[in-house]
């Protein structure tokens, strides 16, 4: 490999990048636009359900009992329903997830000393929070029940009703969280948003400066030259490396000074398992400009995998050890899930190097399986 | 002088046959390219099966190390009510250190520790026990559901252990038990709700794509020229690409439907079938209309994918597919309501598993139709303009 030809073919591929004003801005403008919009609006808590009430009873305790929901944070209440018809029809619509319904007689029973049964219905559409909620209307609804037990006892027996409340809650299991204290969803998401922003930018901006060349024909001028397959790769890869890399900091700087999500880990080990993520990224992206003739299948096929891999494999929304089967096979062959690990165990667990060594390994041997990949399929001929 | 209906009915078939071979050809420049073509028939096949068999969201098989200080009876029993599938008891470990150590290295999401003297202060009463528990927060979906499990057991084991109380006293307590049904999907089957998600999205992604693509395509190659000063109209020219991008979309959601969703998932089709593709048509054409404005946007194929990441992206994150719409801040909502799939989403769903009609969903629609024709017309003055 000739460094003199392979600094050529960088330089002029950084000249026709730098030239092209619109698409160098949009460059280093959309990855940290992409951040503060997802980092904003991205959110995987559970919170500001909607739900109505159909209450049959109207008295002093379902309203009591109702307050308990309305007051939540985690519900979101959208007024009485008349019935469960007009309740259904919200449902089906999409505006409400949960419907709540206190029979007739609740209190009437209750002050009589007989258990009574609220209904709910969930929306099971979505399934991934249903679960959730389910788990908020048991928590609820215990405490709630707790409190009129407690109250019903100190009535009856002429005991105070702290007492009876202690009686009634012998045991408290008191949930502390480890490393991400106050549940920040913030936290947890700004940094995954790196790992998330890199595989829709990198391996497209790759695959596209190849099917440029492709395209518009000039790639014909690489082929009758004397640079080396070898060196025209890598005259690609360097300057886009270096635009990813660029990006990498910026993104850095936004999830940890702006959102403000710590990182306890080893940041030159950090750095490194995120260059090998770029490096990574751009030979997925040269593997995509070797398949394809033209632009727009370049950008369709780099955009669609991406989205894929990112809902997938990436273990952001699943996780890979819970996979099966093919599933968990298909996730290793692409890099996010080696990268999501490494900016848990980076950002949140404070691992070092000790820590990050798989990841790193992972990363580099794939960068390398896909380089040489790439380097026995590309051909200084044009295809008949 | 008005036109005979003879000629206007000869304009129209010209007009007619003009466009259809301006589709033609777009399924022919489509077809051209093996990769593309390959990668679409994945996308809406294959694609979507992977998806739909994907890993379940639920919480399995949380690993939990216990340190148990009491050995009770009282201590066993609460440590018994931690179980699969949710939770799976992993052992025991001498120290509360220890057991910190272990979740900290990840072999433990969860770790229990219980105090010494627990059934003894359980019994007396006088004042609530109190048990740590420590979750592994850094999935916080998981932990979300590891922790909100965790005091359902808590409050259960409460409850028996006072019910049992009242019961040796001889006193009965009222309770408000819940009922939970679950409407639409009872059995919660995450292949539903992830195989009609991975469609939407794919849907989307193709009808930005392909039409925004074409166009920057013949811009960049200067074909738009022989276009132009051939006898087409710019509306032609727009509208073949949308139509054909219609027709493969629809094609695309039919092979996803019936031959993977319905028969290897079981997805229910509650709904009506044709009112699906009906709106699946006007949904292609919505977001075909904003793929073309985005090209006008545009002179290369790379701008293009910049601007489609950005517009894309947001639509397909923030409308409710991949994290519920509920918790998202309310300025953020009302800006995603200019997202056609934030109405599409309503539809789909609406149709296929809640069995809506056009009575529920009109105003979904119509937020559509408005889309469509605000996109599609925006993107034709722009394109008109430019050509001048």
């Amino acid at each position: 490999m000739n460094v003199q030809r392979l600094l050529a073919v960088a330089y002029k591929e950084l000249r026709e990048v730098v030239r092209d004003r619109i698409s160098f801005l949009l460059t280093f403008l959309m990855p940290p636009m992409m951040m503060l919009v997802f980092g904003y609006g991205m959110s995987q808590d559970v919170e500001h359900v909607p739900f109505v009430i159909i209450d049959y009873d109207r008295t002093a305790l379902s309203r009591d009992y109702a307050y308990h929901y309305i007051s939540s944070r985690y519900f979101a209440f959208q007024g009485y329903a008349e019935n469960e018809r007009s309740a259904e029809r919200l449902m089906a619509h999409g505006d409400i997830r949960v419907i709540l319904i206190i029979p007739e007689r609740f209190q009437e029973r209750l002050l009589a000393g007989r258990s009574t049964q609220i209904q709910s219905l969930l929306d099971g559409t979505f399934t991934v929070p249903v679960r959730t909620i389910r788990g908020y209307i048991q928590a609820i609804s215990s405490e709630a029940s707790g409190e009129m037990q407690a109250a019903y006892v100190a009535q009856h027996a002429g005991i105070p009703v702290e007492q009876v409340k202690r009686q009634a809650q012998p045991l408290n299991i008191a949930v502390r969280y480890l490393y991400n204290q106050e549940m920040r969803n913030t936290w947890t998401v700004a940094p995954l948003l790196l790992m998330m922003i890199l595989i829709w930018t990198t391996p497209l901006l790759m695959a596209l400066s190849v099917v440029r060349e492709k395209e518009t024909g000039s790639i014909y001028n690489m082929y009758a030259s004397t640079v080396s397959r070898a060196e025209y790769l890598v005259g690609k890869l360097l300057p886009n490396i270096g635009f990813s890399s660029i990006n990498v900091v910026l993104l850095y700087l936004l999830a940890t000074v702006y959102y403000g999500a710590p990182f306890k880990g080893s940041l030159p080990a950090f750095a490194l398992v995120s260059l090998l993520y770029v490096v990574a990224l751009s030979s997925l992206g040269l593997l995509i400009s070797l398949l394809v003739r033209v632009q727009q299948a370049a950008l369709l096929i780099s955009i669609v995998l991406a989205m894929i891999i990112m809902e997938q494999y990436s273990g952001m929304s699943a996780p890979i050890q819970d996979m099966t089967g093919v599933n968990y096979f298909i996730a290793h062959l692409f890099p996010a899930m080696y990268y999501t690990d490494a900016i848990q165990i980076a950002f949140l667990k404070g691992g070092g190097i000790l820590e990050l060594w798989q990841d790193l390994g992972a990363l580099a041997a794939y960068s390398l399986v896909m380089l040489l990949l790439v380097h026995s399929l590309f051909r200084k001929r044009v295809r008949a | 002088m008005s036109r005979s209906l003879p000629s206007v009915w000869n304009h129209l078939l010209i007009w007619l046959r003009q466009t259809a071979v301006m589709t033609l050809k777009e399924f022919v420049q489509l077809g051209k390219d093996r990769a593309l073509l390959l990668f679409v028939l994945y996308a809406f096949t294959g694609n979507i099966l992977l998806a739909g068999g994907n890993a379940s969201r639920e919480l399995n098989n949380a690993n939990m190390i216990v340190h148990d200080a009491d050995h009770s009876a009282a201590s066993r029993d609460l440590i018994y009510r931690f179980q699969q599938p949710y939770f799976r008891f992993v052992g025991e470990v001498p120290d509360a250190v220890e057991g910190m150590r272990r979740v900290e290295e990840g072999q433990a999401m969860l770790f229990l520790d219980i105090p010494e003297h627990f059934a003894q202060s359980l019994h007396r009463g006088t004042k609530t026990t109190d048990v740590q528990l420590l979750v592994d927060t850094s999935r916080a979906t998981r932990g979300y559901l590891a922790s909100s499990y965790s005091v359902s057991i808590g409050s259960a084991f409460s409850q028996d252990w006072a019910g049992q109380g009242a019961a040796s006293s001889g006193a009965m307590l009222p309770a408000i038990e819940t009922q939970t049904r679950i409407r639409y999907n009872p059995a919660l089957n995450e292949a539903w709700f992830s195989s009609i998600g991975e469609l939407l999205v794919m849907m989307t992604v193709m009808c930005i794509l392909l039409p925004g693509t074409a166009l920057v395509r013949e811009k960049e190659h200067g074909t738009i020229e022989q276009l132009l000063v051939s006898p087409l109209t710019p509306f032609q020219i727009m509208f073949s690409k949308v139509l054909a991008m219609i027709v493969v979309t629809l094609a695309g959601t039919a092979l996803a439907l019936f031959g993977i969703m319905a028969p290897l998932f079981a997805v229910p089709i509650r709904g009506s079938i044709g009112l699906f593709f009906l709106l699946t048509a006007l949904f292609a054409f919505t977001t075909a209309g904003l793929g073309l404005l985005i090209a006008t946007f545009a002179r290369k194929a790379a701008q293009v994918g910049m601007l489609v990441l950005f517009i894309v992206m947001p639509i397909v994150v923030l409308s409710g597919t991949f994290t519920p719409r509920d918790s998202m801040p309310a300025a953020l909502n009302t800006i995603m309501t200019l997202s056609p799939l934030r109405h599409f989403i309503e539809v789909a769903y609406g149709i296929l598993l809640r069995g809506a009609g056009m009575e529920t969903l009109w105003d979904s629609v119509l937020a559509m139709v408005v889309l469509g024709s605000l996109l599609f017309g925006l993107g034709m003055w722009r394109f008109r303009r430019q050509l001048e």
